[in-house]
């Protein structure tokens, strides 16, 4: 209990570091938010009318007070190109980075732990002469050349998958929720799935393979032999499990880390997401979009840090988080 | 004689240069001023604007041998304004774009919004532009209401233009588009005159050819808003003008016609008279009315609600309705672009659901820009249906309009991957390419490949240029800047930074605007000849490879 309350101090004051940071950073970057407005026949007046409208006529220290104060009560502002709420449009494309980032990782992780298990069987042999160098070499290749080249396949060649969007062009829904259970939704959605697991398998696979390495060497395992269990027991009931806690954190940090760096995935595939918004925003020098959506980021990526310490708890009760221990 | 001339000076010139070798206290403030500082360009980055940046690079070439330095800065589009638009005296010269919009088919925007010295300090005069004779051109021009004579005015401005430079014109781009003839029956395609055929009249009579007859068009920009008092973007004024009608609309010729309003008269210099169509109805079902269009006239005005559109309605002092078809405006001084800038511009809202939100909106310190009408009723050829943010917006034909477009749907996919857009025409998930930002060479290879594809090229009313910095010396000289304008070929730029895509340009109204444009400032004499004798007149001089200041110039300014 006194565990959990630390964490979530400590939880808060990271968010409260992040926050600051990012008011600053963007305001010390060059760029001004009216330059996202030249094209139009503006006054000097209406320019200044803008400044006053944004906030940005008043000293820094008020403009922090005030972001700060309305931050606590969830208020992450106006847009200034959009003029809308932060939280709404962020809320509005945050539910498609979340679908396609999840459904990568829970296939790449998948894949990656059955696959590494398996190679470390493997090893010395030739198959795992031909493996590895394949998955470095996926793990390698650049995101946007992966995609491209799948799209210039299984798109424009086969035409087996649409080659941009979420959706089939005129089809609408009413909730995200019909959205999410359409087929042609899924059949978008292949393609991004693809390339990201590709990107996303190596790490899981590599971490498997070394751990599974490790602790096939490990008395309690060398035990299990002499007990006479099956080979298959002994992998996936006993080493495996223990292989698995490093995977375990690489997946929460995983979830962070692949919201923010899918805006290539999301930009070849033209697939609606947080990481496209995060750059308009800051090519438009929207301060408080680009702010909310950073921060939202954050607070992903610090709960599934917070999720994988207490999952780590339940995988291996030798860790164990109170003074008792 | 002027060889001899020529040759005498370069005589006196060595000589005078063997001196100062020879005695390093001479000081050869007699004949030439002080040498001309490093001279910067600014430019955005080579990726993000590769022809600009080539352009940028030619340009620098060119001034080289002239005995200058000059350094290229390529910077992001947001670093690029804040240092041309709010920092106006600390930049020398910087690449820079206007785009075609279908108001800047009248002159009047490009001609005395961009030089009139009134809108140096902080309007769009950025440059810094400054003359007199040009001034009262312009605001001749502004007030002509006889056309022919405000042609004359028009063509006027541009020689003053092209004989000061205030801007160094490059070229015209052109625009490519593509559409599936299968689809679309080339025939109902329009090319409406520096826009493409991407264009309110296409939307409005593309007719289908067989079974498909929604047309799916593509952006590569994000959308902002879709909001009939907020300018956001311009791919959400595609959106706007189907929409919400206009009283009138800028026709495929470039001039306003009527649209809304069945007609118009001049009852004197300030005084129109607009008589309104029979039977519009808004899109729920309700007549628009005189009252409607007066309200949607009077609303950019109401405190700071439309900031973006309230100077468009300045000019109007009151509005009066005759009977139930007519209503009468008067202005405050006559206006030559008033058809075009202002009736062609508003979009007209329904009263009875903009009234209230409005006089909420004004007790509260958000304005009408951050409102989202989620029905968006107006009263144009399509309806709002769907708008998924980052994915598609759709749109349906409102059969009840007198001008009914014959496709279903009109629905607009914001593609972001040029190579995805152009797979998507191919295989039918795009049937209009309206917006392509890639190689043009590409897809004509890819017409070529598919005989179902069709490519239109379209000669742009925006404008590419480099702009001189009219404040700072030496580019305060007419004669310098001449110099260095004329220094550069323009077929050059033509060629090899825009690979044929784009016409010359001296003038900044685009030749496809016929009526306005002015021929005469076409062709012009230029090379690094034409520039040396052009800077030898202004007094300028090269002194060893290095170019300086006439006489007593003193260098005054840092790079």
């Amino acid at each position: 209990m006194e565990y959990i309350a630390r964490r979530v101090l400590y939880t808060l004051f990271v968010l409260w570091a992040v926050a600051s940071i990012l008011f600053l950073m963007f305001r010390l970057m060059p760029g001004d938010p009216r330059a996202a407005f030249i094209d139009n026949t503006f006054t000097a007046e209406q320019q200044q009318l803008l400044l006053v409208q944004f906030g940005l006529d008043q000293p820094l220290y008020v403009q922090y007070g005030k972001y700060m104060v309305n931050l606590v009560q969830g208020d992450l502002g106006m847009s200034f190109i959009y003029k809308r709420p932060v939280v709404e449009m962020v809320m509005e494309v945050l539910p498609n980075s979340l679908v396609l980032t999840l459904t990568s990782l829970i296939i790449a992780y998948a894949f990656g732990m059955v696959a590494g298990a398996f190679l470390a069987r493997m090893r010395g042999t030739w198959v795992e002469g031909v493996t590895i160098p394949v998955v470095l070499a996926t793990r390698a290749a650049p995101e946007f050349w992966l995609g491209m080249v799948f799209l210039a396949i299984f798109s424009f060649s086969l035409g087996w998958f649409p080659a941009g969007g979420a959706s089939s062009a005129g089809i609408t829904y009413d909730s995200f929720w019909q959205q999410l259970v359409s087929p042609d939704y899924w059949r978008h959605l292949a393609l991004p799935v693809i390339t990201l697991t590709l990107y996303l398998q190596g790490l899981p696979l590599l971490l498997m393979r070394s751990n599974m390495l490790e602790v096939m060497e490990d008395e309690f395992v060398t035990m299990a032999r002499m007990k006479g269990l099956s080979e298959w027991s002994i992998v996936m009931r006993h080493a495996a499990r223990n292989a698995l806690l490093p995977v375990a954190t690489a997946f929460a940090l995983g979830v962070g880390f692949s919201i923010s760096g899918n805006v290539v995935i999301e930009t070849v595939f033209s697939w609606p997401g947080i990481g496209r918004l995060l750059v308009t925003a800051v090519s438009s020098s929207d301060y408080p979009l680009a702010q909310g959506a950073f921060l939202f980021i954050t607070v992903v990526f610090v709960v599934a840090n917070l999720i994988a310490d207490m999952l780590y708890a339940v995988l291996d009760p030798r860790v164990s988080h109170g003074s008792a221990g | 004689m002027r060889d001899f001339v020529k040759q005498t000076r370069r005589a006196f010139l060595s000589s005078v240069a063997a001196t100062a070798v020879l005695a390093p206290g001479v000081v050869l403030a007699q004949e030439a001023g002080e040498p001309i500082r490093d001279i910067v360009i600014w430019a955005r980055t080579q990726a993000a604007n590769p022809q600009a940046y080539t352009a940028a690079q030619l340009i620098a070439q060119a001034w080289e041998g002239l005995g200058l330095n000059v350094e290229i800065r390529g910077v992001p589009r947001p670093q690029q304004s804040d240092v041309v638009w709010y920092n106006r005296d600390s930049w020398d010269t910087t690449m820079w774009q206007m785009v075609g919009r279908p108001e800047r088919s009248d002159p009047d925007e490009l001609v005395y919004n961009l030089f009139h010295s009134t809108t140096a300090e902080s309007g769009y005069n950025f440059v810094g532009y400054n003359n007199p004779k040009f001034d009262a051109v312009a605001e001749a021009q502004r007030i002509e209401t006889d056309d022919n004579k405000r042609q004359a005015l028009i063509k006027e401005a541009q020689e003053i233009l092209a004989a000061d430079q205030p801007y160094m014109m490059l070229v015209h781009p052109n625009k490519v588009f593509a559409y599936n003839k299968t689809v679309w029956d080339p025939a109902s395609i329009v090319e409406q005159p520096g826009l493409g055929i991407k264009n309110f009249w296409t939307f409005v009579g593309a007719t289908p050819v067989g079974d498909q007859k929604d047309m799916i068009i593509n952006s590569s920009d994000e959308l902002n808003a879709i909001n009939p008092l907020y300018i956001s973007g311009a791919t959400d004024s595609w959106i706007t003008e189907l929409i919400w009608d206009r009283l009138m609309r800028i026709g495929p010729d470039g001039l306003p016609q009527p649209w809304a309003a069945e007609s118009y008269k001049w009852v004197d210099e300030t005084t129109l008279e607009l008589t309104l169509r029979d039977g519009m109805t808004w899109h729920d079902g309700q007549p628009v009315t005189v009252e409607d269009v007066i309200f949607s006239f009077e609303a950019p005005a109401m405190g700071d609600e439309a900031p973006m559109y309230k100077p468009f309605v300045e000019n109007i002092t009151a509005m009066e309705k005759v009977d139930d078809k007519t209503l009468k405006m008067t202005l405050k001084e006559p206006s030559a672009s008033f058809l075009t800038s202002t009736l062609s511009k508003i979009n007209l809202i329904p009263e009875h659901i903009w009234g209230p939100i409005l006089q909420d909106l004004l007790t509260k310190p958000e304005n009408a820009e951050a409102y989202v009408e989620e029905g968006r009723i107006g009263s144009g050829p399509f309806k709002y249906v769907d708008w998924s943010v980052q994915d598609q917006v759709v749109l349906a034909a409102n059969e009840d309009h007198w001008s009914a477009p014959k496709m279903d749907r009109w629905i607009l996919r914001i593609v972001l991957n040029v190579e995805a857009a152009l797979g998507m025409l191919r295989s039918g998930e795009l049937n209009f390419l309206s917006d392509y930002t890639g190689d043009p060479l590409i897809l004509v290879e890819l017409a070529e490949a598919d005989p179902d594809i069709e490519i239109v090229e379209s000669t742009d009313i925006g404008f590419q240029f480099l702009a001189f910095n009219n404040r700072r010396p030496p580019f305060n000289d007419a004669n310098f800047r001449r110099a260095l304008s004329f220094a550069v070929p323009r077929e050059l730029m033509d060629g090899a930074a825009w690979n044929g895509y784009a016409v010359p340009s001296n003038s900044v109204v685009s030749p496809v605007l016929p009526f306005w444009y002015d021929d005469k400032v076409l062709p012009i004499e230029t090379g690094p000849e034409v520039a040396k004798k052009l800077l030898e007149e202004g007094g300028y001089q090269i002194v060893d490879g290095k170019l300086h200041y006439p006489a007593g110039g003193k260098e005054t300014l840092q790079p």
